[in-house]
């Protein structure tokens, strides 16, 4: 009786149950990372592996930089990175596929390079 | 369904189809971390951009489209960006901050236009300053996506010799095989709770819709009326209510009478037809645009009936295939505000023609911070535009250049006009409907 585990029965955090979507007005962003979130194993590059993290992620980070400041795809403040991709590409704006498979990789910071300063 | 007297034949109400399609008004799943609004116009700039360039090849095949930070002086093209008129006497956060007192008055009621108003347009890549006599700034207000050709000038402004404004949208065809006439009624600022209103001549509207006035004829009238909509301002709770301090038991009643008294109106209503109620500027809704619908807890009677329907401002449906958009007025009056035009119809054109129903948000009309959309954007031109809480009854309809046909009304102020609207949608014709209580 002692050995059982009280959280078996006594639950430590609340249940919360999935909320419906009623249809309509789905925000992209959320659509998106539900589709990522099923492909992201298979698109994480194999060449990372091969280089030193160190150097790989200052490249990435380089490589995010420019995506944020390019004027193309919108204003980067305000939502993270892999939102603003996912709403250039929903507008048909192209975003470099190389910029999302960056994204993808879970060692890149998730918001533009003036979050928290600004 | 009226009723007809001493047990004849029953009179019974027509129907008719209804969709409702205010679903891009409403918030549900945006969330707020504390984006701004550039987004927003991102969102209004890609849009327009795109429709602009489907016209711009009809009406100037021969230019360059170029972007503001490509410009050449001298050399002749087309710019698209978004506006911008830089007004003095807009009133500024700023000014509160700044060292000298200025002569000018920290509001001034009605108009901010000054004869020293000038406008810019924005792209991604940079603004620039418009010259030239052809685009009047009392004319335009900030947030309106436009073409101009022209051509830079020494100074570093761009010249405009000529614009393109996106225009009408294009409609879809309005159903033509309607027989019969079915109207639908609008009314506008009823202000339950203020002094102005006035309950009988309220009851009296009342009693015509449901068909408790007036003989056969009168009651066969009525019974053509397919659905009412109530445009705004249906209450008035004062605004010292809304400044989030603690409401005294003695005030409780204030805060809760115009509401209790509004939904033993309501009820008489939805018991014997489809109401649609729109919230407007003092009702107990929130204060940006798109306004939510109001609570249905707020209509305990009311809310029992299906043929309730509480909706968004602005409010976007479809009766019979005719497609309806409105709004409760405070697109219209913060236009009157920032320019100038001869009456609020012609506000309810240019609305039409930059195809967006609040330009001036998010600059001088509250909005929120949409991040992947702009949902005031007009993709298809509506068959009936409406706006309430106007000082008059006006209406005119609208051609456009592609056989759209759009029937414009400004509803006025019930508590203070005692004027209701009627819209036949078997032919887009509009009438008044006056109630008076001076005998």
């Amino acid at each position: 009786m002692s050995s059982s585990n009280i959280t078996s029965f006594f639950r430590q955090e609340k249940k919360t149950t999935k909320r419906k979507n009623d249809g309509g007005g789905v925000a992209i962003a959320k659509l998106c990372s539900k589709i990522r979130s099923d492909l992201a194993p298979l698109l994480v590059s194999s060449t990372d592996q091969l280089r030193s993290t160190k150097e790989s992620t200052k490249e990435a980070e380089e490589r995010l930089k420019e995506f944020d400041i390019d004027m193309r795809y919108g204003p980067s403040m305000g939502l993270t990175r892999i939102e603003r991709w996912d709403r250039a590409s929903a507008l048909g704006l192209c975003p470099p596929a190389d910029v999302e498979s960056l994204l993808l990789a879970t060692s890149t910071i998730s918001h533009c390079l003036w979050q928290g300063r600004v | 369904m009226a009723d007809s007297e001493m047990g004849e034949a029953t009179l019974e109400r027509k129907l008719a189809v209804y969709r409702n399609l205010d679903e891009r008004f409403v918030i549900r799943e945006e969330r707020y971390k504390g984006q701004q609004f550039s987004h927003i116009y991102f969102m209004r700039l890609h849009h327009m951009r795109s429709q602009l360039q489907s016209l711009i090849p009809k009406w100037k095949p021969h230019l360059p489209v170029n972007t503001v930070l490509g410009l050449e002086e001298g050399k002749e093209c087309i710019i698209v960006g978004t506006l911008y008129k830089h007004m003095k006497l807009k009133p500024s956060i700023l000014d509160e901050y700044s060292k000298e007192r200025s002569a000018i008055p920290l509001v001034k009621p009605h108009n901010f236009m000054s004869t020293d108003d000038h406008l810019i347009l924005e792209d991604e890549s940079g603004r620039v300053k418009l010259a030239g006599p052809m685009l009047a700034p009392s004319a335009f207000v900030t947030g309106i996506v436009i073409a101009v050709h022209g051509k830079e000038t020494s100074e570093g402004d761009f010249f405009v010799e000529d614009f393109l404004e996106a225009g009408l949208a294009p409609q879809v065809d309005r159903p033509l095989d309607s027989r019969e006439d079915k109207f639908v009624a609008f009314v506008s600022g009823l202000s339950v709770g203020t002094n102005a209103f006035n309950p009988l001549q309220f009851q009296l509207l009342v009693d015509h819709i449901t068909g408790h006035l007036g003989d056969e004829n009168e009651q066969r009238i009525s019974s053509k009326i397919v659905r009412l909509v109530i445009v705004g301002n249906s209450m008035h709770i004062s605004h010292g209510f809304f400044s989030g301090q603690t409401v005294a038991p003695k005030d409780h009643a204030k805060l809760t009478e115009p509401i209790r008294e509004l939904d033993i109106f309501l009820t008489q209503l939805v018991a014997a037809l489809p109401v649609d109620i729109m919230p407007g500027c003092n009702d107990p809704a929130n204060y940006s645009l798109p306004q939510q619908p109001l609570h249905r807890c707020l209509f305990a009677g009311a809310s029992a009936y299906n043929t309730f329907v509480s909706c968004t401002n602005p409010h976007h449906f479809e009766l019979d295939n005719v497609q309806f958009v409105g709004t409760s007025g405070q697109n219209i009056d913060d236009l009157y505000k920032y320019s100038d035009a001869k009456d609020k119809i012609e506000f309810m054109e240019r609305t039409l023609r930059w195809r967006h129903l609040a330009p001036t948000a998010p600059n001088t009309l509250g909005c929120y911070p949409y991040v992947d959309k702009d949902p005031f954007l007009i993709e298809s031109c509506p068959h009936v535009y409406f706006v309430g809480n106007q000082e008059k009854y006006e209406t005119r309809l609208l051609q456009g250049p592609d056989k759209q046909l759009v029937r414009l009304i400004s509803i006025p102020r019930f508590c203070e006009t005692g004027v209701a609207v009627m819209l036949n949608l078997r032919n887009l014709e509009c009438h008044a409907l006056s109630f008076s209580t001076n005998l």
